[in-house]
């Protein structure tokens, strides 16, 4: 049932996409709002989707351990988050590039960037449901915290907004390049969208980090142990610190901005995938 | 900064270089090259391990610079040390001059001086309150209001904090930096492992060899672990533990992964478990009708009883396959050559042996089923003492209003000034600034001036 509204989602976010396109092709007012108009109802099932799993995962755990009292109840259901294995971080993220490119691009989503926007979403979830496993699992003991939720959600979010940023950079070294007079969208705007999506990105990153600390030092012990995945979250948020110091202090735009926010994506994918696939380490279960 | 040819001494020009941008981002450059070297050469394994991978010509090279250890030299440390001066002198040379930009207040004078942004007109017969108020109170919300003869200021101000959120942030990440060097030098880190019924009155230190004690006595009454129904993956495990001092309890506790317990100012944190043999385990082996039992100690070849073959006893799990203890048995039969069989018998489940292709799978001749296999669990804890972690969280809550000022709320400053012209019109003047959001500003700009000009020239 829920993989089917995935399904259903991904296409939707493939109608947005298409009409994003034709917006942009017949510079249509009117295609724009329904592109945004769809890119919501796709992002209401998906909603949907990520708490009928939610429901699914909780039943799933209280056939083991039946909870007793309201406060285990409440517990279980925030320990049983579908933040938990790779296939549901994936579906996560791809919602969160949907709720923050509408939150934040708001009425600048548009034209080619819509486009962008509502791909990526569509490509992380088609990846998530063609080539992920989706079984439900046990949680191990370790993922049983409170942090769980917040430390995923931050992280996630602060992934989505790299991810919107890599997608504004794109268009705008794609269309910088050519020196045509009729933009697809004006690259003012588009610097100012790529600033925007990484200080959310860069905000959220950091309070994932901060969580992800603080409930390393109350399971392991340590609240930073260099283990690969934490080690390249640092180096991503090094490189995104470079990046606004960058843009703040020294006043740096454009197409130099552009290719640090690609550089920090590029991070960003080597600790979400190449981390996990590549280097051994704690965090081999996301 | 400045490139002026007068010479300068060379403790400012250490100065400019200490709070310059330029170091902070080779820092944070140096940093993640660092950072990426420990994950792709692997940390703090045996010598003898890198040697073998990295070859006769590098393997000693990389230990000889510390390579191994990349999180505990000078690789990390000096460039850390640097940004934390870095840090330090930022804070120390922008600190005061944004206190005293927020402290000053934003009365109408300093709104009377703020840059022109556009200009409008009224009618002369409308009222200028009823014209603007309306429009500036539902683009801007509360607005302070000063009156004079000459003219009439509207004016309002928002992020007005703004500029401390950078300095909040720095400030934390100077003492997260500090606490982390606190924990490092004067911090404790040690492992612990205690055999079921056993007290412990030391732990193995992580840093180097040997153990320190603990000043009191622990022991591990008991330690349970449950599975999830009829998986090998724990749900749970916890021990059971009775704090002892100078013999006598003085108190009684439960360790659970998440759930870390505190003593005598060292933090015992769940780690992992283990299961070892706490006897020798009994057996019974049957040819036939021909039983007999059989009693084997670990990892040591045995006869069979009636001289018809040898077994070794290779391992024990307190929850093979999620179906309870189990042992794994190397077993040859007299006059057979090559490998010898090796399954595992399970203590609850002795019919699984008949299953082909499966671990437990016994071809015979001998068959082999557990009698008695006396296990004991030994838990695992992660010891620490860390005076430093306070300052740590601290900078992470300092850090979070630092962010939401630094990005949420830019500083933005509007006025409106209306003056009356010796013919009785109204002259509309936008006056504002926000030097750090010039393109977002600009647009609110464009946006009320628009309305200002719709809603009062109609
Ligand atoms: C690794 C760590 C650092 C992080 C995460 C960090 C973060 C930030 C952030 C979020 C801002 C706000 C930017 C803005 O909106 O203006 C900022 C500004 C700034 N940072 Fe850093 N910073 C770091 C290190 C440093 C260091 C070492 C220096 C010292 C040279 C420095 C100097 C500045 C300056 C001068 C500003 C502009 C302040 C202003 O806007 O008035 N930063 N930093």
């Amino acid at each position: 049932m829920i993989s089917q509204v995935l399904g259903l989602v991904t296409l939707i976010y493939l109608a947005a996409a298409g009409l994003f396109l034709a917006a942009a092709l017949w510079s249509s007012r009117r295609l724009e709002a329904w592109g945004r108009g769809v890119l919501l109802a796709g992002l209401a099932a998906h909603l949907g989707a990520f708490f009928g799993r939610w429901v699914e995962s909780y039943r799933h755990a209280s056939q083991y351990t039946p909870p007793e009292g309201a406060g285990a109840v409440l517990n279980l259901v925030i320990h049983q988050v579908p933040l938990s294995n790779f296939f549901e971080s994936l579906v996560f993220f791809s919602l969160s590039v949907s709720f923050l490119g509408l939150v934040s691009f708001r009425r600048h989503l548009k034209g080619a960037l819509g486009l962008v926007v509502a791909l990526l979403a569509c490509l992380i979830l088609a990846y998530a449901s063609l080539a992920v496993d989706s079984s439900i699992r046990p949680l191990m003991p370790a993922l049983k915290s409170n942090w769980l939720l917040i430390h995923v959600l931050t992280c996630f979010i602060g992934y989505a907004g790299f991810a919107l940023a890599f997608g504004a950079a794109l268009l705008y070294l794609w269309q910088t390049r050519r020196s045509k007079a009729n933009p697809v969208a004006p690259p003012q705007e588009l610097d100012r969208l790529m600033y925007r999506a990484v200080a959310l990105g860069f905000l959220f990153l950091s309070v994932g980090i901060l969580t992800g600390a603080v409930w390393a030092d109350s399971a392991w012990g340590r609240y930073w142990s260099w283990d690969p995945k934490e080690t390249w979250s640092l180096i991503t948020w090094f490189i995104y610190a470079g990046l606004l110091h960058a843009r703040l202090v020294k006043g740096w735009q454009g197409r130099r901005i552009a290719w640090l926010a690609i550089l920090g994506f590029a991070a960003v994918l080597f600790t979400y995938f190449g981390v996990s696939f590549l280097l051994p380490g704690l965090h081999s279960y996301l | 900064m400045s490139r002026k040819s007068a010479p300068r001494s060379l403790s400012s020009r250490l100065w400019d270089s200490l709070t310059s941008i330029r170091l902070t981002v080779t820092l944070l450059l140096v940093l993640a090259v660092v950072a990426t070297v420990g994950t792709v050469i692997p940390q703090n394994e045996p010598v003898a391990r890198y040697l073998a991978s990295f070859g006769p010509r590098w393997g000693p090279l990389l230990v000889r610079f510390g390579l191994h250890r990349i999180y505990d030299g000078p690789w990390l440390l000096v460039p850390v040390g640097l940004l934390s001066l870095n840090l330090l002198a930022c804070v120390i040379r922008g600190l005061p001059e944004a206190v005293r930009r927020v402290a000053r207040p934003f009365t109408a004078e300093a709104a009377l001086n703020l840059p022109l942004r556009g200009r409008f007109t009224l009618p002369a017969k409308v009222n200028p309150h009823e014209a603007v108020l309306p429009l500036l109170r539902q683009e801007l919300g509360r607005l302070r209001r000063h009156n004079s003869p000459e003219r009439l200021v509207y004016f309002w101000e928002s992020g007005r904090f703004r500029p401390l959120g950078p300095y909040l942030i720095h400030l934390s990440l100077f003492l997260i930096l500090f606490g982390a060097l606190v924990g490092k030098f004067w911090g404790v880190e040690g492992r612990l492992a205690v055999l079921t019924g056993e007290t412990a009155t030391e732990f193995t230190l992580s840093k180097g060899e040997g153990s320190a004690p603990l000043g009191f006595a622990l022991r591990l009454d008991n330690f349970t672990v449950d599975y999830y129904g009829g998986t090998g993956t724990p749900r749970e495990f916890r021990s059971d533990l009775t704090i002892l001092q100078d013999g006598k309890e003085v108190g009684q506790t439960a360790c659970r992964v998440n759930h870390p317990v505190t003593f005598g100012g060292l933090t015992f944190y769940q780690s992992s478990y283990g299961s070892q043999l706490a006897g020798p385990v009994r057996l019974k082996v049957c040819k036939g009708q021909d039983c007999h039992p059989l009693t084997l100690g670990q990892r040591r070849g045995e006869n069979l009883p009636d001289g018809q073959g040898q077994v070794m006893l290779v391992r024990v799990d307190a929850n093979y396959q999620g179906l309870g203890p189990a042992v794994l048995l190397a077993y040859r039969a007299a006059g057979e050559s090559g490998q010898p069989q090796i399954f595992w018998i399970s203590a609850r489940h002795p019919e699984l042996a008949r299953q082909p292709r499966t671990p437990f799978h016994q071809a015979g001749p001998h068959h082999f089923t557990v009698e008695d296999l006396p296990l004991k669990f030994y838990s695992v804890f992660q010891v620490r003492r860390d005076p430093g972690v306070w300052w740590v969280y601290g900078g992470f809550l300092l850090c979070l209003p630092g962010f939401l000022l630094a990005f949420l709320r830019p500083t933005q400053r509007l006025a409106v000034v209306l003056e009356q012209s010796p013919k009785g019109h109204w002259q509309g003047r936008l006056l504002g600034a926000s030097p750090r959001a010039r393109e977002a500003f600009q647009e609110r700009v464009d946006r009320l001036l628009m309305q200002l000009k719709k809603g009062t020239c109609p």
